[in-house]
């Protein structure tokens, strides 16, 4: 895993002690909250319905066991003992104190952590396959791409006051695990007809109050050229972007605009003013960065006896078929850590979990955990002989539920619970339904299928994208819920579509067991909900779910 | 029915105007029939920079033989998060916690006066 460099180490104690200084003088009342909050933000700290949130960058997803053990001590201490992971692989840490703050950084600072970026309009953290450096339908390791972007974003002065937030997402692989397609810049590297490596560049994606998918601005970039190519984009947003509209000013707004051949053309002309050595890592750099994250694999049999024996327990062999993932080198696996126990809250991690989880990670996983947009945590390098181990130990725990990808495992935003912008609650929606497919067995019946549910119009729990998606509207001053059907942030990306009005919150978990009904009734052989859903179209679902009113 | 609400500056916690000091239970708020009244308190609560954050009037409702927050929203910021029931302000319990808990009433819109949505 890379290393902060003693640049990386002094920059982050400086902002930490930067921080410390400036909530004195808020406290102190030496500055207004109005002079405050933007820098309280920019350090990643949000007011919200019953304290002060947190949110802890942890670059492209990966985290190791000094850093898991570090938050699950912060979320223990200064927290309630728990953690919430979130949709751009971040933690938030719901309760948290002002005056805790500086301690606080002080103590993830030590780890090489930090919650620089997290908030504000800069370039946020980058996210990054959770398969990087472990799968074999990768090209290169994304980190390493991913790692050049955030040094060269961290703190860029150019780009520290952007019309508004700007997100980035790196893959390397076949199939698309980042949902390339929803961020401001998609980059998803491809193989040239040379041979050569370079990315295709998607501009302009987002969610939100107006949802649009990324549209390619170049099919190949060539990888050398990848800090001089974004800095053009963001220039030509930086100075374009609707900084006089908060609800315009997103990349995805202007490359909607200007249309995408347009944008392509600006950022072409201005990428040819650039002075590309200038910005572009030379190879020394990036052979520096590329060893940060070298791993050793054993030379094992493609075949483990122990993993093969122990599917003969029902519950580990299931785990095994939904949790567990063929990987690059032979006899090795990754393995998922669901955080989406029917019942409780997506994506929370209690201390004590975190801690096991690190104890696991140095164990059996070359000390490496990565975060998945999904919320939950992955191990990446687990041989297949200590999966077993690994699973009874995940399982005493509560985080081996076999449910990746199925209808249990929901993507739910914080929503109305403690959200200071939400308009209604995600959580109990998505416990509600969890609940009525806890069976192990009726879930895995139903196939793959995602639910996505968000609070409100930001989209946090990508609902847009979700196969169900789910978003907590305020109708007449009640909590209800629109739903809309058929959408992906995968390679076959597509934006959900209406189902009907609004149902209210007791409705929902009906309904969504009505539309599966459905589905289970229609389906051809090998058919997924998403399948289904384009063959029929809205009509028999919507059919089922209102049928009472008529 | 109105009464005045903030964050508290040093821990973010739900807070309540009571005759010039802050409250952290409902219970406790001061409440404010006349607009006059209650638009005098918030002018003060703004001045107290370094005790709250952001004051703001809330419409109240009778519930049986006391009162809550009209909004769901302000009820949750009442009690704590309905997903952890043992976190937040209803951990304590009590009667008057008990009758927000049963409180019926509107989500955020109508709850919060002068409310400016911002990311």
């Amino acid at each position: 895993m890379y290393r902060y460099d003693a640049i990386d180490k002094e920059l982050v104690a400086d902002r930490a002690a930067e921080f410390r200084e400036q909530v004195n003088r808020r406290l102190a009342g030496e500055i207004t909250e109005d002079q405050f909050k933007p820098i309280r933000l920019m350090n990643g700290l949000y007011l919200q319905l019953h304290a002060y949130m947190l949110r802890i960058a942890i670059p492209y997803g990966t985290l190791n066991s000094a850093k898991l053990r570090k938050l699950a001590h912060v979320a223990r201490t200064y927290d309630k003992g728990y953690g919430h992971f979130t949709t751009r692989t971040n933690l938030q840490l719901h309760w948290i104190k002002l005056k805790d703050a500086p301690e606080i950084l002080d103590h993830l600072a030590e780890v090489g952590m930090h919650a620089m970026q997290t908030s504000g309009n800069c370039i946020r953290n980058i996210t990054a396959d959770p398969y990087a450096g472990a799968t074999a339908d990768e090209l290169d390791d994304p980190r390493v791409w991913s790692e050049a972007i955030r040094q060269w974003s961290t703190l860029h002065p150019e780009f520290s006051f952007l019309p508004r937030k700007f997100k980035i997402a790196v893959t390397a692989a076949a199939k698309d695990r980042t949902a390339t397609k929803i961020y401001d810049i998609g980059l998803h590297l491809r193989r040239g007809r040379g041979g050569e490596l370079g990315f295709e560049v998607l501009v302009g994606g987002g969610l939100g109050r107006t949802p649009h998918l990324g549209s390619t601005i170049r099919e190949f970039l060539p990888t050398r050229h990848l800090l001089s190519y974004l800095e053009a984009i963001i220039r030509v947003y930086n100075r374009h972007g609707r900084r006089d509209n908060i609800f315009k000013a997103r990349i995805k707004i202007l490359v909607s605009s200007l249309g995408a051949e347009e944008f392509a053309r600006q950022v072409e002309e201005e990428w040819a003013k650039t002075d590309h050595a200038r910005v572009d890592l030379p190879d020394t750099e990036l052979a520096r960065i590329r060893g940060g994250f070298a791993a050793a694999f054993e030379a094992l049999p493609g075949r483990s006896e122990a993993f093969e024996a122990a599917k003969a327990d029902a519950a580990f062999a299931r785990f095994a078929r939904r949790n567990v993932h063929p990987h690059k080198h032979a006899g090795y696996a990754l393995v998922d850590v669901s955080l989406k126990v029917p019942g409780q809250t997506p994506g929370d991690m209690t201390a004590e979990q975190m801690e096991l989880v690190a104890g696991l990670a140095e164990r059996y996983s070359q000390d490496e955990v990565r975060v998945t947009y999904q919320q939950n945590l992955l191990l990446p390098h687990v041989k297949l002989d200590d999966a077993p181990e690994v699973w009874r130990a995940l399982d005493a725990a509560g985080l081996a539920t076999p449910n990746i990808d199925l209808i249990t495992d929901i993507i739910a935003c914080p929503g109305l619970d403690y959200c200071a912008l939400a308009n209604a609650r995600a959580i109990p929606i998505a416990q509600h339904i969890a609940e009525r497919f806890a069976e192990p067995e009726r879930a895995e019946q139903v196939g793959e299928l995602n639910i996505k549910i968000s609070g409100c119009i930001n989209a946090c729990g990508h609902h847009h994208v979700g196969h169900i998606g789910i978003l907590g509207v305020d109708k007449k001053g009640e909590e209800f819920y629109q739903v809309t059907l058929g959408g992906s942030p995968e390679d076959d990306a597509a934006l959900g579509q209406m189902l009907g009005p609004a149902l209210p919150a007791a409705k929902v978990a009906e309904a969504v067991e009505q539309m599966v009904e459905v589905y289970l009734k229609e389906r051809k052989e090998g058919e997924r909900f998403l399948d289904t859903f384009r063959r029929t179209g809205v009509a028999p679902f919507k059919e089922a779910v209102y049928a009472d009113a008529h | 029915m109105r009464a005045l609400t903030a964050s508290r500056l040093a821990d973010g916690e739900a807070v309540f105007w009571k005759n010039g000091r802050w409250a952290e239970r409902f219970a406790e708020a001061q409440l404010f029939e006349g607009d006059d009244e209650a638009e005098a308190a918030e002018a003060a609560a703004k001045s107290e920079q370094t005790v709250v954050v952001d004051p703001y009037l809330i419409d109240v409702i009778s519930v049986g033989e006391t009162w809550a927050p009209l909004s769901y929203r302000e009820r949750i910021r009442c009690l704590g998060p309905t997903n952890h029931p043992q976190h937040g302000k209803q951990a304590d319990g009590g009667a008057d916690i008990e009758a927000l808990v049963h409180a019926e009433g509107a989500s955020r819109s109508t709850g919060r006066v002068n409310l400016i949505k911002r990311k």
